[in-house]
């Protein structure tokens, strides 16, 4: 039975009566209030995440200089950018490392400076062509110089993510930070209950061109992410078992700050960027309730070991988030100890965060444009030859 | 009991055999560190000494009464709050649970005197908010 329409919210954020609950506080009252009174208490519910995201980039226009240059190369304080697009555009992946050797840096720095406002050197070598003579350019950028800034992540928000492992004799440095021998630590990246995704099972209620927040400012769904895969296991409350669907993301980039946007660097494998993403849902029926009241003893990983470097690892089975978040959980028998990689502090500040600025007007639901795919496929390379 | 300490020497005790002393007299091993001790200038020792508590306690106190100056914040783990996203990487590697996360807050917590300066969380930061200062 609808409840109320995404207008009719807005119109309520408009006047100033919206009822705006995070996810967080959603759990915590469900159990006592029930999925009825809730759904007619609240307008609106919030999540948030906060966690590396590699598959993030920066869309920079650089503005024409005089004479005009078509870059052919280009570096962002020592890291490399792509400048096959546009003669004056340049994106910069937050994985991407510095070529300086000596530095544990990379792109989420240079993304992270430019948000803050700090001023990042441009290296830029051009084609020289009759139209756009010029042949280099080195100059400082900031925010405030740069024509248009913008992020553009092709892979963010995983509905769900894994747990690492490591069975084998000596450290393995990844993605998931140290994982240390013998079963020494276990890492999980996804803030379990509370990631967006894992409240909107189905994508239901978020689509292409939902405003969300990114990175301390406004963005939008763009797209369905890359390695999106909705066709993942699922349990009954249809929250998926492993990595699932994702979303690409764009937002200006101006509008952005700390902590939200920060380079960060994972010894022996490489540079990316933390981010914090969060996602409202209009409570237009009970089913978004019902959905949102998910606990975190209801949504589980699988627990792989990265000493075996393929594609499928070896799984040594499900656990859950309730169990991740007590700081132990038993693998093959053994008890190891848990440490997470997504700040759980700032997942429930960035829904904190968006349920505050909805509660003061300034910021308005969107109903999404496209739906996302919901039985999209994955086909995985297998090299031929 | 372990205690890393740096121990400061003044001119004229640097000649003195400082751990022959702490080892015969206290029963306190010291193993050291670093050392920067030229003849007749000024030294400095990092030393992790390892004993019994009161005579570690014991030890220290005669050290002090040699004019020697004891930096027990010799090297010590520092948490730059600014830089911190709390993500809690860093208490998975953690020997001796100074790093936990609070269960309510999920704020990283340090915990310093169950720190021993293994300085395993240093490399493991993502955003190199843990340090070793002097
Ligand atoms: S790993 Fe670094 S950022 Fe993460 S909680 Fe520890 S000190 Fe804070
Ligand atoms: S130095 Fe070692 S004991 Fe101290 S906080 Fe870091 S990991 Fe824990």
């Amino acid at each position: 039975m609808p409840l109320r329409t995404v207008a009719e919210i807005n119109e309520k954020i408009d006047r100033g009566q919206v009822t705006v609950w995070t996810v967080a506080e959603l759990k915590q009252r469900v159990g006592e209030w029930g999925i009825r009174r809730c759904a007619e208490t609240v307008d609106v519910v919030t999540t948030g995440t906060y966690e590396p995201m590699e598959a993030s980039a920066a869309v920079l226009n650089i503005g024409q200089t005089d004479p005009p240059l078509k870059i052919r190369q280009a570096w962002l304080d020592g890291v490399p950018a792509y400048a096959g697009f546009g003669a004056a555009d340049l994106m910069i992946g937050a994985s991407q490392p510095t070529e300086a050797e000596d530095q544990e840096r990379g792109g989420g720095h240079v993304i992270e400076a430019l948000v803050d406002g700090r001023a990042v050197a441009l290296r830029a070598v051009g084609y020289q062509t009759d139209c756009y003579p010029r042949a280099s350019l080195e100059t400082t950028l900031t925010r405030e110089t740069v024509n248009q800034f913008y992020l553009y992540n092709p892979r963010n928000l995983y509905q769900n993510f894994i747990v690492g492992v490591n069975g084998g004799e000596r450290t393995l440095y990844t993605y998931l930070g140290p994982l240390l021998p013998q079963l020494g630590n276990a890492v999980y990246a996804s803030p379990g209950a509370l990631a967006p995704l894992m409240n909107d099972p189905d994508l239901t209620w978020v689509g292409i061109g939902t405003r969300i927040f990114l990175g301390g400012g406004e963005g939008y769904i763009a797209w369905e992410g890359t390695q999106h895969f909705p066709l993942q296991k699922r349990l009954e409350n249809r929250t998926p078992v492993g990595p699932a669907a994702t979303v690409a993301l764009i937002g200006d980039a101006r509008s952005m700050g700390r902590p939200w946007v920060r380079g960060c660097y994972f010894k022996h494998y490489g540079p990316s960027l933390m981010l914090g993403v969060g996602v409202p849902f209009p409570v237009v029926d009970e089913t978004v309730i019902a959905a949102c009241a998910v606990r975190d003893e209801e949504v589980v990983a699988p627990v792989m070991d990265f000493a075996i470097p393929r594609r499928v690892r070896p799984s040594f089975g499900l656990v859950t988030y309730a169990q991740l978040k007590s700081g132990r959980i038993t693998v093959d028998g053994r008890p190891v100890r848990t440490a997470p990689l997504a700040s759980l502090h700032l997942s429930l500040k960035v829904a904190e965060t968006l349920r505050d600025w909805i509660a003061a007007g300034r910021f308005r639901l969107t109903e999404p444009v496209a739906a996302l795919p919901r039985d999209r496929t994955f086909l995985a390379q297998d090299v031929v030859g | 009991m372990k205690k890393r300490v740096t121990l400061t020497f003044p001119r004229q005790v640097v000649q003195m055999p400082v751990t022959y002393r702490l080892a015969k007299d206290f029963n306190v091993a010291a193993n050291i560190i670093r050392a920067q001790v030229a003849p007749n200038q000024v030294g400095k020792l990092v030393v992790e000494l390892s004993g019994d508590i009161d005579q570690l306690e014991a030890a220290l106190d005669w050290l002090g009464q040699q004019g020697i100056e004891i930096g027990l914040t010799s090297r010590e783990i520092t948490i730059d709050e600014e830089s911190c996203v709390h993500c809690g990487l860093c208490t998975g590697v953690c020997p001796t649970q100074a790093l936990t996360l609070d269960k309510h807050t999920w704020l990283l917590n340090f915990a310093r005197s169950r720190c021993i300066v293994c300085e395993q969380c240093i490399p493991t930061c993502p955003v190199v908010a843990i340090s070793t200062q002097f």
